[in-house]
């Protein structure tokens, strides 16, 4: 079954390209050929993750260029990584397609949304099977493109046109520093194949500072991707889009994108402690950094793409304290719960069309399966314990607690604490309560969101079960087999006290987000004074865009300016010169063209006269 | 007995050369510009004759040349003159100098 | 060099010819010019009898003299003939090309003043016209 993995990213690509070139004719039925080309790929992953099980890594390639002594390849790679990821994506694009065939309806660009969801997948799966740096850099481009098509769908929104600018050009800062650390490994291993650069770097054939450049400028890429600080400010505007696509970027696609460039190139990291310091520290910032904005934000989705952005935190955490397991593992949970609670805030907003949460409240009467889900996926996100999110969260800090990071263990678990309080903000403000809403008429969503909604939601809550401290490790024995000399280990050991140190920080955030938002019992002021500085710099997200702007903006804008001086008078002063010059030479010699016909003769004939002339005084010679 | 010789003859047809041509490079009328091609077309047919008596091989086919000559001459004034009329009834003028409509 | 009888037709057909072009550029009136230039055509025919080219010569007189003569009497006559040819646009213009003719004459001047090649005696001028004929219809 392996060797047809590469059908895998080929069926979303039919899609895409089916669905373009019919143009739109296909309106709505767009969507049932979207929905079987991802089933098709989503049942062969499974395949593919099945037969992974038994079978070692299947590495397939073929010669693509050949110069000097270089070969490139080009070619696919099933790895435990991969096979786990290309279910994971296959899964939530399938769902999220099923979910969209509701949410869009009556869209008229319909067809068109197919084809980008479809593009974007095929992006996806594919940058999960590059075997080698060269194509994961194809691919991820490919993964920009599709994020800024999907995120910029309503493209007559000035919003949204602007964040599908921002995702783009924020993730392309990233992706120079990829490309740079890329062409130095190549540079330093010739090669762009994973396994040689790994024996590469094994065989210390890098020098360390060398290593840890290259391995910081491949951070970098994941940074922009990943929406890591300090280049997160794309992942809050890229709500712009329709829910779907955030849960699919958020979830399955874009930003996971990076942190698996940082799992794929583990090894590179473990070899260098400064860079392993750097993602760590990087993802720890993070995730309190974006925990602390999503406390006061008002606009359902924005609290989620910042609870995105401190999950992805945790990861880059995890990743960066050797916890390789713990963030491969959270990556996929995240993926179920963060769909789910996209999804269910997609059907919220389908229902009462407003993304405010002041104006939501007391839904939990009238969204009977809504509700329940949105309440699964919080409490998974908020690491309630036997849920998904539970186990992978205590992985995390167990990876940080084992690795002796003490001071990044205590921010993930002031985040966890705070990802509880706010998450459960956001749900008792949209579901207790009495109801703040216009919208009289509430209504459930169709099937074709619900059922999605309820397979993440099965996932979210059984997920955690293949990697628990008590019915074993299957997941991080599996993932690491055959490579623990490069992985580190399967499991994170840790006292006992630090699961029911989490259990006890996420219940205390929900029961304060319980005593602040539902009951009331405590005023609204009590944590942070609304108005007050400290207020006004979390709602403002710490002045980060501003800063960008009076920063990076402003020099930006008059570099452009200074360019723009050049354009205009020197190449435009060049340009015009020639372009004059010419011109006034046509017109010499339009104006030579007098039509006379005896002046042409004549000149013909002063030609003929000079010659002889010449030709008398010198002979013939 | 001394003869003419043939650079006699040569310079007569390089005087009314030069004459026809500057007639047919100034003159504003054109059928004096016709006139003065057939002026220069005369020279060149006095150096055929002469060259056909007078040359280094000199023989009858000079002659004959310059029949073909003034066969094509004839030929070339009635072209020519034709094509000067339609152009005098579209225009209403046989100068040169505003028979322009091909210029800049 | 003695006035042989052929010198002194020679230079009297030349001196018609020459006077009938030097005539042609300086008349003002059109039909004037086209007289002048048939004096020019008859002295060029005698010279071809000079030349021993008594068919050419009969030919230059009917088709010269005569018919291309009348063609453009009637070319005339259907245009604007009352009027003067304009005269001559003055200037560098004029000044140059005829700087241009003077040299041009000058050049070739050069290359034929010089000009010695023997004279052999021909017979050209023996039943002339049987010769073109043979030439013509025969030889070529």
């Amino acid at each position: 079954m392996m060797e047809h993995a590469w059908l895998i990213p080929i069926f979303p690509l039919v899609t895409f390209l089916v669905l373009l070139l019919s143009g739109g004719r296909l309106r709505e039925r767009g969507a049932f050929i979207g929905i079987i080309c991802t089933l098709a790929s989503f049942v062969l992953s499974l395949l593919v993750l099945i037969e992974r099980f038994k079978e070692p890594t299947y590495n397939i390639s073929i010669d693509w260029l050949s110069f000097g002594g270089t070969q490139l390849t080009a070619g696919f790679e099933i790895n435990q990584l991969n096979a786990l990821m290309l279910v994971v994506v296959s899964l939530v694009s399938l769902l999220v397609q099923i979910y969209s065939k509701g949410y869009m309806k009556g869209e008229v660009r319909f067809s068109i949304f197919y084809a980008y969801l479809g593009f974007f997948t095929f992006a996806m799966l594919g940058l999960v099977m590059a075997p080698n740096l060269l194509q994961l850099y194809i691919f991820w481009e490919l993964v920009g493109v599709g994020s800024f098509l999907l995120i910029g769908f309503y493209f007559y929104k000035l919003e949204a046109k602007a964040a599908a600018k921002k995702a783009f050009i924020m993730t392309r800062i990233g992706d120079v520093g990829l490309l740079i650390g890329i062409i130095l490994l190549f540079w330093e291993t010739g090669s762009f194949e994973y396994g040689e650069i790994f024996q590469a770097v094994q065989s210390g054939m890098i020098s360390s500072e060398k290593l840890t450049l290259i391995a910081i400028l491949i951070f970098i890429g994941a940074v922009g991707k990943s929406g890591q600080f300090p280049l997160h400010t794309w992942l809050p505007d890229a709500m712009e889009g329709p829910t779907p696509v955030s849960a699919l970027i958020h979830a399955a696609t874009m930003v996971a994108a990076g942190v698996y460039l940082v799992a794929a190139m583990f090894p590179l990291f473990m070899a260098s402690f400064a860079a392993m310091q750097i993602v760590a520290i990087t993802g720890g910032i993070t995730a309190i950094f974006a925990a602390s904005i999503a406390i006061v934000q008002k606009d359902v989705k924005r609290v989620l793409a910042y609870s995105t952005i401190s999950q992805l935190g945790f990861m880059m955490l995890a990743l960066g304290t050797s916890g390789y397991v713990a963030g491969v593992f959270h990556l996929m949970t995240h993926a179920f719960f963060k769909a789910l609670l996209f999804l269910a805030a997609g059907s919220v907003i389908h229902a009462i069309h407003t993304q405010d949460m002041e104006k939501m409240g007391g839904l939990w009467r009238k969204l009977k399966w809504t509700g329940p889900m949105f309440l699964t996926g919080t409490l998974a996100i908020s690491g309630f314990p036997l849920l998904s999110g539970f186990f992978s969260k205590d992985e995390i800090l167990m990876a940080a607690w084992e690795n002796g990071s003490y001071i990044l263990f205590g921010l993930a678990v002031v985040t966890s604490f705070l990802t509880a309080f706010y998450m459960f903000r956001l749900f008792f403000m949209m579901f207790a309560g009495d109801s703040r809403s216009q919208v009289e008429q509430v209504k459930e969503s169709p099937f074709t969101m619900l059922i999605p909604m309820l397979a993440l939601a099965l996932l979210a809550v059984i997920g955690g079960y293949i990697q628990t401290p008590w019915f074993g490790t299957f997941l991080g024995e599996w993932l690491v087999e055959g490579n623990e000399a490069l992985l580190g280990a399967s499991h994170s050991e840790g006292p006992v006290w630090i699961m029911l140190l989490a259990v006890l920080v996420s219940l205390a955030g929900i029961y304060l987000a319980y005593r602040i938002y539902a009951k009331k019992k405590l005023p609204r002021q009590w944590l942070v004074k609304e108005n007050s500085e400290v207020y006004r710099i979390l709602e403002n997200k710490y002045y980060i865009d501003e800063i960008y702007h009076f920063t990076a903006g402003y020099a930006i804008k008059g570099f452009s300016i200074f360019l723009s001086y050049i354009e205009r008078f020197i190449v435009g002063g060049l340009v015009s010169t020639v372009t004059s010059s010419i011109e006034g030479l046509g017109k010499i010699g339009s104006k030579l063209q007098t039509g006379q016909v005896q002046q042409y003769g004549m000149i013909a004939f002063l030609g003929l006269a000079v010659l002889l002339v010449i030709f008398a005084v010198t002979g013939g010679i | 007995m001394t003869g003419v010789p043939l650079s006699a003859y040569l310079v007569l047809a390089l005087v009314l050369f030069c004459i026809g041509l500057y007639g047919a490079l100034t003159k504003r009328n054109a059928v004096i510009v016709l006139i003065s091609i057939e002026l220069m077309l005369n020279a060149a047919n006095i150096n055929l004759v002469a060259f056909s008596k007078f040359g280094v091989t000199p023989s009858i086919t000079g002659q004959v040349f310059s029949l073909f000559t003034i066969t094509i001459a004839a030929a070339e004034a009635a072209v020519g003159l034709a094509i000067l009329m339609s152009l005098y009834r579209n225009r209403k003028t046989v100068n040169v100098d505003e028979m322009e409509i091909m210029k800049n | 060099m003695s006035l042989s009888g052929e010198l002194i037709a020679f230079i009297g057909l030349a001196l018609v010819a020459i006077v009938g072009g030097v005539l042609l550029i300086t008349l003002t009136k059109v039909v004037h010019m086209v007289i002048a230039l048939v004096f020019t055509f008859l002295g060029i025919a005698g010279i071809y009898m000079l030349l021993s080219a008594e068919f050419v010569a009969i030919v230059q007189i009917l088709i010269y003299s005569g018919a291309i003569t009348i063609v453009m009497l009637f070319g005339i006559m259907l245009t604007k003939h009352q009027e003067n040819d304009a005269p001559a646009k003055g200037g560098w213009g004029n000044f140059s090309l005829l700087a241009a003719i003077a040299g041009f004459a000058v050049a070739v001047y050069l290359g034929i003043y010089n000009l010695d090649i023997p004279v052999q005696p021909t017979a050209l001028h023996e039943e002339n016209t049987k010769q073109i004929g043979i030439e013509l219809f025969q030889n070529m």
